[in-house]
């Protein structure tokens, strides 16, 4: 294997000098600028993979994708939680529109959808990217489709919007639980998924 | 190769990392990215405003549609590439995916292999995009996002998107393999 070590010096030079640039608009454009990078050179090196965890429990009953994906969610819950904790404890407004969604059929069908669909593609949104990044084209096209989809999913939105979507419930678990309440409800699910996961491993092992 | 048996350069840019070592970073960064900007990653908003900025191009009028003008949507829509926080970072994950495997002496252009696969690609890749428009989000962002936010919305997007998988996974070994 030829040695493109180089290549990856002179790219990360040509990143730097284009963050600076991001720099002289904006912090935040810098930030997400470099934070986008790092995850996905995070993405690459541990080929962490949403689409691996679900399908290679399910197939290969191998599980570690699938705990490694637990333990993001509990650790990633942990920071995120302390953080628009201190939100509250000061009184400011919590920072929590984005993914704090309406639970509705919506959720469901596009959920379900995703999870078919993420399989046959072989690879999920990030793992997409990912993967277009190391070289596939195969992965550039389905990346080429999923903008379509998009573009499909956003002419649709207004349907979906008015006839599911605002009529669904948002449910912050920490204004049914309390905080410390939800957090630790939270963390027992996933540390029962955890437990779940090694055992149905197991038992596949000893089959 | 001379250059990778340098300390500390063969463990962290030659080799693989395991699963667990990429859950704690991943965290570690989504907590930053979440102190700084106020929420978790996301990554399809990039993509609907590729896709509006394309059809924009071909002379569709997105502009008018219900999507667009969208408080959260409509300033980064109307900011256009470069202005656009949303795309610059998810432009960064695949160049810091190719970073990864430079430095890794891995990156290769792969070709497509199989018809088969192009009609994964294809099916696959639309769907997902009109999936995760519908759920607000897709793996990383109404999923991950959405339960590390609390929000029941995660976990519902969650169990449907494992169902979902079993499905993929019944049908990929019947018809695709």
């Amino acid at each position: 294997m030829k040695n493109q070590f180089p290549f990856g010096l002179i790219l990360l030079g040509v990143l730097i000098a284009i963050g600076a640039y991001f720099y002289s608009i904006s912090l935040l454009t810098s930030f997400l600028w470099f934070t986008g990078i790092i995850f996905g050179f995070i993405l690459q090196k541990s080929r962490f993979c949403f689409t691996a965890s679900m399908r290679d429990l399910y197939l290969t009953r191998r599980a570690t994708v699938f705990k490694a994906l637990l333990v993001a969610l509990a650790l990633t819950t942990l920071g995120i939680t302390t953080i628009k904790y201190f939100y509250f404890l000061n009184g400011q407004t919590i920072p929590r529109k984005s993914f704090v969604l309406p639970v509705s059929l919506a959720t469901a069908i596009g959920g379900f959808l995703f999870g078919i669909v993420m399989v046959i593609a072989g690879g999920c949104a990030s793992g997409t990217l990912m993967r277009v990044g190391e070289g596939h084209l195969m992965q550039a096209v389905t990346l080429v489709f999923i903008i379509i989809g998009s573009a499909l999913g956003s002419h649709d939105y207004g349907f979906w919007y008015k006839n599911f979507i605002s009529k669904g419930k948002t449910i912050f678990l920490p204004d049914q639980f309390g905080w410390l309440g939800a957090l630790i409800l939270q963390l027992a699910l996933l540390f029962i998924l955890f437990k779940l996961a090694s055992y149905w491993e197991n038992r596949g092992d000893e089959e | 190769m001379k250059l990778y048996d340098i300390k500390g350069l063969k463990k962290w840019l030659k080799n693989p990392w395991s699963y667990l070592t990429g859950a704690v970073l991943l965290s570690i960064f989504q907590t930053i990215t979440f102190a700084v900007t106020g929420e978790p990653l996301g990554i399809t908003r990039a993509f609907t405003n590729w896709a509006g900025w394309i059809l924009g191009f071909l002379g569709a009028s997105p502009g008018t549609w219900y999507y667009f003008n969208m408080e959260e949507v409509h300033s980064s829509f109307s900011a256009g590439l470069l202005m656009d926080n949303s795309s610059i970072r998810v432009i960064g994950i695949i160049i810091g995916a190719c970073l990864a495997s430079l430095l890794a002496s891995e990156f290769r252009i792969r070709k497509i292999k199989s018809k088969k696969q192009i009609v994964g690609a294809v099916l696959g890749g639309i769907l997902m995009g009109y999936g995760s428009r519908v759920a607000n989000g897709c793996n990383i962002g109404a999923f991950y996002g959405g339960i590390a936010s609390l929000s029941l919305s995660g976990w519902i997007f969650g169990i449907f998107l494992f169902l979902g998988a079993v499905i993929g996974s019944i049908l990929l070994v019947r018809y695709l393999i």
